[in-house]
């Protein structure tokens, strides 16, 4: 289980080491289009690490549907309720 | 861009901007010959959404089901490093025998001809080199054919009083194949290729991706090898690191793929290779990115 005080401050550390982007600042409507790394193939690569960090598991129907940061933190609080 | 092949992209990225901003850059810097084509091609695949009673909007629906899959198997693979499917009959009974899945995912390949950069690039390479080949066929099989445009590149280049043969195991996917080339020229056989049997060796035998879907591609491939003539030449295609809900084999790369063409007594006469992301290989490599190979071979 991460320490981090919020699941925002958690995305954001995994953002950070996955996309290899020191300045990344994430906010709940931040989307793909709002940071260039931010392609399909590294969406893989967020969607293997928030798993792993969580130690949840997304439906295909959720990984194809987050468009913003908040989709993830919406639905990684749900699954951890 | 214009066309039909614009609006299939709108369409999309009114359903997903991340996946159409991928596809918009994997076009960039193509040709007008690809245009062209492309809009030929999905102005066919309209005519047949058509016929079978549905619209666009249906078969940009059955992509996004397929992306959605797609995309599931790759974070599954990215953590296992091993495709879901692991059999046949796997296979079989999450698509082949499922009528609704099987439909979607036929919907969506038939898009990804033309979206997918490397789909479309390995029938490039196809069009520019099998005319080289085609003057000495008397004799044609395709196996596993899907919509059938490789046979249609083949038939064009080709002048063989002939029919044409395709054989495929999938009841849609022959359907689908007559609707794009039509019955006039080619005679179709469904059937296990394994429970095929030619009286004569074919001139010339194409094969784009099928290897990935059986359990033991070594098998199929000496299997095509006594199905070509002594002199015959066959075009086969196959992606390594490409997970997806029917793919069974996987080959770790291209050499994987040149290896078995080599076991199976085959020498390739020339072949291609392409990421399906436009990256370096250095990236490819540690993220084990998807790469479709494509061969022109002969017998050893």
């Amino acid at each position: 289980m991460l320490t981090t005080t919020t699941t925002l401050d958690a995305l954001q550390e995994i953002f950070v080491d996955v996309l290899d982007e020191e300045d990344i600042v994430l906010t709940a409507t931040t989307t793909a289009d709002d940071i260039e790394e931010w392609d399909s193939l590294a969406h893989v690569q967020l969607i293997v690490a928030i798993e792993r960090a969580f130690g949840i598991k997304f439906t295909a129907t959720e990984i194809e549907a987050f468009t913003s940061v908040g989709d993830m933190v919406n639905t990684i609080e749900q699954k951890q309720a | 861009m214009d066309k039909i092949l614009e609006t299939i992209i709108q369409k999309i990225e009114e359903r997903n901007p991340r996946h159409a901003k991928k596809l918009r850059g994997n076009m960039e810097g193509l040709e007008d010959t690809f245009y062209y084509q492309a809009n030929e091609f999905f102005d066919k695949y309209l005519d047949f959404v058509d016929r079978e009673g549905k619209d666009l909007d249906y078969g940009i629906d059955s992509y996004m089901k397929m992306i959605r899959d797609y995309m599931y198997e790759q974070v599954t693979f990215a953590k296992t490093g091993s495709y879901s499917c692991t059999s046949f009959e796997d296979a079989n009974e999450r698509v082949y025998n499922n009528p609704e899945v099987m439909d979607y995912y036929m919907h969506g390949l038939m898009l990804s001809q033309f979206l997918w950069r490397h789909h479309y690039e390995v029938f490039e390479f196809f069009n520019a080199s099998f005319p080289n080949y085609a003057s000495r066929i008397n004799s044609y099989l395709e196996i596993g054919g899907g919509h059938g445009i490789f046979l249609s590149e083949a038939m064009k280049a080709t002048n063989m009083n002939k029919e044409y043969h395709l054989v495929d195991i999938s009841p849609s996917s022959i359907e689908i194949a007559k609707g794009f080339v039509g019955e006039e020229k080619v005679k179709y056989f469904l059937t296990d290729i394994f429970d095929f049997h030619p009286k004569q060796g074919y001139d010339f035998i194409t094969m784009g991706e099928v290897l990935e879907h059986v359990e033991q591609p070594l098998r199929l491939l000496k299997k095509l090898h006594a199905m070509l003539s002594e002199r015959g030449r066959a075009f086969i295609t196959a992606p390594a690191n490409a997970p997806a809900i029917d793919h069974i084999y996987l080959f770790r790369n291209a050499d994987d793929i040149r290896q078995m063409l080599d076991t199976a007594g085959f020498k390739v006469l020339e072949d291609i290779s392409i990421y399906a992301e436009r990256v370096s290989r250095k990236k490819a490599e540690k993220y084990k990115v998807a790469e479709m190979y494509g061969a022109f071979i002969e017998k050893k």
